[in-house]
């Protein structure tokens, strides 16, 4: 066996052994980021060995014993003085193993940690597939398109969460345990999905994650066989990974599930898809979401040609589902088989409830379904321009080149007088509205950005004759509805400009100019003022601090922007931007003390230096001792804290009394 | 990747004893939950041999005379990698004694 074997078949070994060695380990030591530690040593340990004495007759069992041996001197050295625990110890070493089934249950249990809700989906993702599937971070990386440190980094950090909350390796029971079970459904859906569609990059499969995801709800399955959801997710990931051959076409392009050529689907993984939908149905109540999504995914299974599809039974399925999970992706789907079950108008109807969703304004699929219908219903010239933003928006380039092929085959079906006599398109216009003299480089760019969105929402190709204000509003409201006035103004003012330089007036008829309500707080009384300003318990810092901002009345991002260098004492005012800031008496009086012969750098400082994980720019450093700017969020709460329940903006309402 | 491993049936091997028949359950059903066997059976050793040539097929009832060549088992297991692959063949040889087995990677549907 050469070293290259040898070491080939101890990435095997691991990967089949890793979720239960670490399992195992965290029952003895109660840390999931020590236990795989030590299961590393073990490993290391065999990467020594293996090569030179060849592969022990029981693999696993060899790597558990090395683990086990390390996690009980690690148990002895850490708790070396106390007697007690070293008689723990010993314990630990003889200890009869659990009743039941203690190594599944140790998965199990593992699955829960990784997948715990207190961890972000990303790294729940990356440490189940490194825990559970015995994945390098390397490997992970490559999965998800991302650096080997960055996978590494987010591993870290959430085993290092894990131990902060002092998450418990245990067995919920109930409630609790269905809930802990949906979590890990999550996180394994997820990577089959990243998988399967994968949502960026050149390939539009990425077999090895949907092959990690099968596995880890099969064995989910056999864990935890009394939950139908985990049987109606594996039902549905089998029922998916069976068209996986028959999904891409010869050159990577997708082949839609109308369109594929059914033999190519994995029968095997057919049945046992059923098979799982079977188990899932016999354990009984009301189905479940992914239950649902397995019986559509089984009736489209069931049908022999694409002709036969019960769409009438999706349909139905596809209602259900939207009153359990009505997210925006759900009723899309839904809307789809409606058209297909009642016709392309029906489809219409529901999808034009979905436009206007914030949700959805940057998914490729929901353009790509609009021009499916409306190629059904002959109405050529808008199934054109929404192929052309599905294209747009599609960030897999395989889908891209589908899309504009899908827009290129209307095109060609369009009477070419309707398809070419009617001027510019919106990108022609739009570009050259751009590029017109006398716009200065910061208007071309905020301008480039509304715009930019227009074309997104309506389609390169759009005759600019046929912009309406009823389409600007639609895509503002999408697109901006839930912004600040200032963004909305800044944008309505942009199309303003671009209509009346294209000599469409009323663009933004239905956009009213946006004011800011914002109701001003209400500053505080000259009682509670006196009571703040005689207090004696205050650092000089937030006195300081608080009556500048009440004497200027200056904004308190500006006033925090102050540094040393800026300030006039003498003249009791300081340089801010294009304006100045001026104070009173009482901040005069404390000002020499807070600067105590600082000349340079921020005015108002933290307490500390940054942590090593933060790098605040040069700018907002104290040259001298390094402390960083005070910030917005640190100085409203120790007001806040200081006050009860008052903001800094109350303070800044001048207020002279 | 797939890979369909085949048992040949073994002359000096005696009839299965409970032990190995406890050992093999466990294995088939620790491998069954961790999602990577997908379908395994015994073959019935009459088989039916199917010849084509010309336009004829000749069908012929067996056992066959090289019944020790025969594959008595199989075993269709989903796998990450070679390795892995070889690695559960030297686990199942290792429950079921001298003899042989072949694998070899599948391709499609």
């Amino acid at each position: 066996m050469t070293r290259g074997d040898a070491h080939r078949t101890i990435d095997a070994v691991w990967k089949l052994e890793s979720a239960r060695i670490i399992g195992g380990l965290t029952r003895m030591v109660h840390d999931v980021g020590l236990a795989e530690e030590l299961a590393q040593d073990a490993l290391v340990s065999a990467l020594e060995q293996w090569p030179r004495s060849g592969v022990p007759d029981n693999p696993g069992a060899w790597l558990m014993a090395i683990a086990k041996r390390r996690a009980v001197d690690h148990i002895r050295r850490a708790q070396r003085l106390e007697h007690k625990q070293e008689q723990l110890a010993r314990e630990q070493e003889h200890a009869p193993e659990p009743s039941g089934h203690p190594e599944q249950d140790d998965v199990l249990r593992l699955m829960f940690i990784s997948c715990h809700p207190v961890l972000p989906t990303g790294s729940r993702v990356a440490l189940t597939l490194r825990l559970i599937g015995g994945l390098t971070a390397a490997e992970i990386a490559r999965a998800f398109l991302d650096t080997e440190t960055a996978t590494a980094r987010l591993i870290a950090d959430a085993k290092r969460r894990l131990a902060e909350a002092r998450v418990p390796f245990e067995l919920p029971e109930g409630d609790r345990l269905a809930e802990r079970v949906s979590s890990v459904l999550e996180v394994v859906y997820l990577i089959f999905n990243e998988g399967y569609s994968a949502t960026s990059g050149d390939d539009l499969l990425r077999p090895g994650l949907t092959l990690e995801a099968l596995r880890l709800g099969r064995l989910l399955a056999a864990l935890a066989p009394d939950e139908p959801e985990v049987h109606g997710l594996v039902a549905l990931m089998e029922i998916q990974e069976s068209r996986s051959a028959a999904r891409t076409g010869p050159h990577g392009e997708p082949v839609q599930l109308h369109e594929q050529n059914r033999g190519r689907w994995d029968q095997l993984l057919i049945r046992r898809g059923f098979t799982a939908m079977l188990r899932a149905r016999d354990l009984g109540g009301p189905p479940g979401p992914y239950v649902l999504q397995a019986a559509i995914a089984i009736t489209h299974a069931q049908a022999r040609t694409a002709e036969d599809t019960d769409w009438g039974q999706i349909a139905a399925l596809y209602g259900a589902l939207v009153r359990l999970l009505p997210t925006p992706v759900v009723r899309l789907n839904r809307a789809v088989a409606t058209g297909m079950a009642d016709g392309p108008g029906a489809g219409l109807a529901q999808l034009d409830a979905l436009n206007a969703d914030p949700a959805l304004r940057d998914y490729h699929l929901l353009p790509a379904a609009r021009g499916d219908l409306l190629a059904r219903l002959g109405r050529s010239a808008e199934a054109r321009l929404e192929f052309d933003r599905a294209a747009s928006l599609t960030r897999n380039a395989a889908e891209r080149a589908f899309l504009l092929r899908r827009a290129d085959a209307v095109a060609d079906t369009l009477a070419d007088a309707a398809a070419t006599a009617s001027g510019p398109t919106l990108a022609e216009a739009a570009e050259r509205f751009l590029a017109q003299d006398g716009l200065d480089a910061a208007t071309t760019r905020a301008y480039g950005q509304t715009l930019r969105r227009l074309r997104l929402a309506l389609g390169d190709r759009l005759p600019l004759a046929r912009l309406s204000a009823d389409d600007v509003t639609r895509v503002f409201t999408t697109a901006w509805g839930g912004t600040a006035p200032a963004t909305w103004n800044r944008h309505r003012s942009a199309v303003r400009s671009f209509g009346g330089w294209a000599g469409l007036d009323g663009l933004t008829s239905g956009l009213a100019r946006r004011t800011d309500r914002r109701p001003r707080p209400e500053p505080i009384g000259p009682a509670a003022l006196d009571a703040l300003w005689s207090r004696t318990d205050l650092p000089v810092r937030e006195q300081t601090f608080w009556r500048l901002l009440h004497e200027s009345g200056a904004p308190v991002k500006a006033v925090l922007a102050l540094n040393a260098e800026d300030l006039d004492l003498d003249d009791r005012r300081a340089r801010s931007g294009a304006g100045w800031i001026t104070w009173r008496s009482g901040t005069a009086r404390l000002l020499p003390q807070l600067l105590a012969g600082r000349t340079r750098g921020p005015l108002f400082l933290t307490d500390r230096r940054p942590g090593p994980a933060r790098t605040p720019a040069a700018s907002d450093l104290d040259p001298e001792t390094g402390r960083s700017r005070l910030s917005y969020e640190r100085a409203e709460y120790l007001f806040k804290q200081a006050t009860g329940s008052c903001t800094l903006r109350q303070l800044r309402s001048r207020n002279r009394t | 990747m797939r890979y369909l491993m085949m048992t040949k049936a073994s002359e000096t091997q005696s009839a299965p004893d409970e032990k190995l028949m406890a050992e093999m359950g466990r294995f088939v059903e620790e491998l069954t939950a961790a999602g990577v066997l997908l379908a395994t059976g015994g073959l019935d050793p009459a088989g039916i041999r199917l010849v084509s040539s010309g336009d004829e097929i000749t069908v012929t009832d067996g056992p066959f005379a090289e019944a020790k060549e025969a594959v008595a088992g199989f075993a269709l297991v989903e796998v990450r990698s070679r390795e892995e692959a070889i690695e559960l063949g030297r686990r199942f040889r290792g429950i079921v004694g001298d003899g042989e087995s072949v694998m070899q990677q599948v391709f499609g549907p």
